[in-house]
This record gives structure tokens, sequence and C-alpha cells, in this order.
């Protein structure tokens, strides 16, 4: 029987690179910095992912056909956007495959970038940004670099695989959220990671061509963002409100 | 002589039952999320992204409503459970500028149609507009 994922590598992978991970979920939050950050870094495509536990759907970019999901890099960095929702029952394996492909290369952390979804998001000029790490040390790091601890609170979806299965194979995680809008893409709250971003992995990504193309990227986001929703609502997304009970 | 039909397991009635219930489940994605694109090239209007809340004192509709003109926003109750949303856009939006070529068509305003489950009077409802989202409250009639 044929792998159920694979990852085809077009290039040789850096080791020692820091993994980003973008998937659609919350906002979009992930998916739009992550994109951003691919052209502010000129980042090439490295890998792609091959599997028919996703869609039968090729994404045409300047006429040629390429992968939903795709792994970019240099030499520092490799980051995993996906151009289309991940089926819910197929995060698990997706997300399993992209942190152990990240093993194999050696990534000395995985950060992944998203929303935590607030109701009265539009009445929030600037959205605040939380963190959440995979140990102590990782934690006191963001906190030096003035992120907010995430206290409490429940993470699902392919942030919370990321973080259960970087945990599993002792690979340094963490995760930085803004609060966003749950199914409306919110770039604004993408680019306040990416400054969070930034200051933690001492890189310089402008941020303001990100907030000057707003609207358009909402007008355009429309549709990746309803589909993305469906997939939400299948993970059970909302139990991201939900008040966990640890006494 | 006849075969005795096979007793059915617990099991077999409970995968049944589970194979019913995604059925369902699967039915009212479909019912929320219906397939289909999201712009009409013969009105000219992009479809908002948009979200109805309903609370014990009001109905909550909320619309994402990026590029448009605050001053065109229309609000109407269609009928008694279904409310639409308009509005025009600052600046026609053409699938080229989306980088899209193989299709032909522009829009000059936004859209969204709410089905509302509850009674609600759409003679009392307040608007705001914050930060290209568009938030509409509805009392719910008693």
């Amino acid at each position: 029987m044929s792998e159920a994922v694979k990852i085809v590598e077009k290039q040789t992978i850096p080791s020692e690179a820091t993994m980003i991970v973008g998937l659609p979920d919350v906002g979009l939050v992930g998916l739009i910095a992550t994109s951003y950050i691919i052209t502010e870094l000129n980042l090439e495509e490295i890998a792609y992912m091959d599997s028919d536990l996703l869609p039968p759907v090729m994404v045409l970019h300047k006429g040629l056909p390429r992968a939903p999901l795709r792994f970019y890099g240099n030499k520092n960095f490799i980051a995993v956007i996906s151009e289309l929702a991940v089926p819910a029952p197929s995060v698990y394996i997706v997300m399993r495959k992209i942190v152990d492909w990240g093993q194999a290369k050696k990534v000395k952390r995985i950060v992944s970038m998203g929303g935590i979804p607030v109701e009265n998001r539009q009445a929030i000029t600037e959205p605040e940004v939380f963190g959440s790490a995979s140990n102590q040390e990782l934690l006191d790091t963001l906190t030096k670099s003035g992120v907010k601890v995430m206290n409490e609170g429940y993470m699902v979806g392919p942030q919370a695989l990321s973080m259960r299965y970087s945990i599993n194979s002792n690979i340094p995680s963490i995760a930085i959220l803004a609060q966003s809008f749950y199914n409306y893409p919110d770039p604004q709250a993408a680019a306040i990671v990416l400054k969070e971003l930034s200051k933690i992995l001492d890189i310089n990504v402008d941020v303001s061509k990100l907030l000057e193309k707003g609207e358009e990227i909402r007008l355009k986001a429309r549709d990746i963002m309803k589909r993305t929703q469906e997939e939400m609502s299948r993970m059970k997304k909302s139990q991201e409100y939900d008040m966990p009970l640890y006494v | 002589m006849p075969e005795k039909p096979r007793k059915r397991s617990i099991f077999d009635v409970m995968g049944e039952y589970v194979e019913a219930f995604d059925a369902l489940a699967d039915e009212m994605l479909e019912a929320t999320f219906p397939e289909g694109p999201s712009w009409n090239t013969e009105t000219c209007c992009l479809q908002a992204l948009s979200n109805v809340v309903v609370t014990s004192r009001e109905v909550v509709v909320t619309a994402d409503m990026p590029n448009i003109e605050p001053e065109t926003v229309k609000v109407e109750a269609v009928d008694e459970t279904l409310i639409q949303i308009t509005a025009k856009m600052k600046k026609k939006v053409r699938f080229t500028d989306l980088g899209i070529y193989h299709r032909q068509g522009e829009f000059s305003s936004l859209r969204c149609q709410n089905r509302i489950q509850v009674a609600f009077d759409s003679e009392k409802m307040k608007i705001a507009f914050i930060g290209g989202v568009l938030e509409v409250r509805f009392p719910r009639k008693s």
C-alpha cells in the first residue's frame, strides 16, 4: 500500500532551520502571516505534500499547477502553508507528517501562528498577542520578548496537534496567537502576530504592506475562510471558547 | 431449509446510528454552507461573509464588509425571517484585479442574506460599522 501522506522534496532541505506553520484556521491569521513572510523573506518552494487524504485539488499560479500544501524555505526558515482547508478527519495524519518530517530534517524549533477567537473583535482596535510553549524555558523566552502567556484555555486543530506531536518528538515548539475574528479573515491580527514573531526570531519583517492590502486580502480570502469554517465546525473549534477545569 | 436471519449485534445497531448521525451532520453542514460561487456577475455582487448570534434578548447579525462606502449600507427584512445586507464598494473590483483572467465580470457591491430562526423586530434595528465589520442588532419579539 502506498504511503498515505508523503512530502515530495524539490531541493535540498536545510538542517537546523526554524519551521513556521500557518495552516488555515481561526481568522486565517496563521495562513496570512506565513504567506506574507514567504514573500517578504523571498523564500523558495522546497517541497510539497502529496496525499489522497487531501481533496483532489491543485492550485494554479501563473498558469502552473501547484500542490495546495507547500513548504518554502531558505537556510534559516521552513514555512508551511496550505491553500486549502485541511479536512478535519485528515488533520491528525497531516500534522503528524509535518512534525515527523521536521524532525527528520532536524528543525531546531516549530513556531505556529494563529488566532484566538474573540467575540467582540470589532471593538478591539489593537488585538493582543498571547503565547504558549512546549516547555517552561521557551515560555520564559516568550515572556522576555514581551508576549503574554496564554495561561488557561484550550487549543483545537492544527496548532494543538503541532504542539502535541512536537512535544512527543522532543522538538521545542511555540504558538503565537493574536485575538482575532473567528470566521472573518483578519490581516490586522496577522500583522500583529508577525511583529511579535520578528522580535522572537530576531528578523526584520515590515508589515506595512500587509496592512495596506488588508481590504484586498479580506475580499480574496472569503472563499477559503468559508471552507475553513466548515472544517473548524467539524473539529469542534468552538471549544476554544471553553474554560478548562483543573483544580 | 430457509436460512435463519442473522441476529444483529449491538455493534451493528450502533454502527447504523453513527452512520445516520454522520449523514445528518453532513446535511446540516451543507445547509449552513451551501455550495456555489461567492459572486454573481449578473447582479455584480460579491457575497459577504456573515454571522448570526441569537441571545435571549436580541438577534445580532454581523457581516465582513471590506472596501465599502459605509453610507450606502442597506439592511432590509426581505420577509419575516430573512435579512439582507447590501453596500456599494468604494471601488469596483474585476476578476482581473484578483489575478483571475479566465472569467469576466466586475463587482460593485457586497451582499449577504441571513435566515433568522426566531421572531425579531426589524423596525427597531441598531446599526454600527466598526473596522469594516457591520453589526446589526434586532430586539427579539416576545
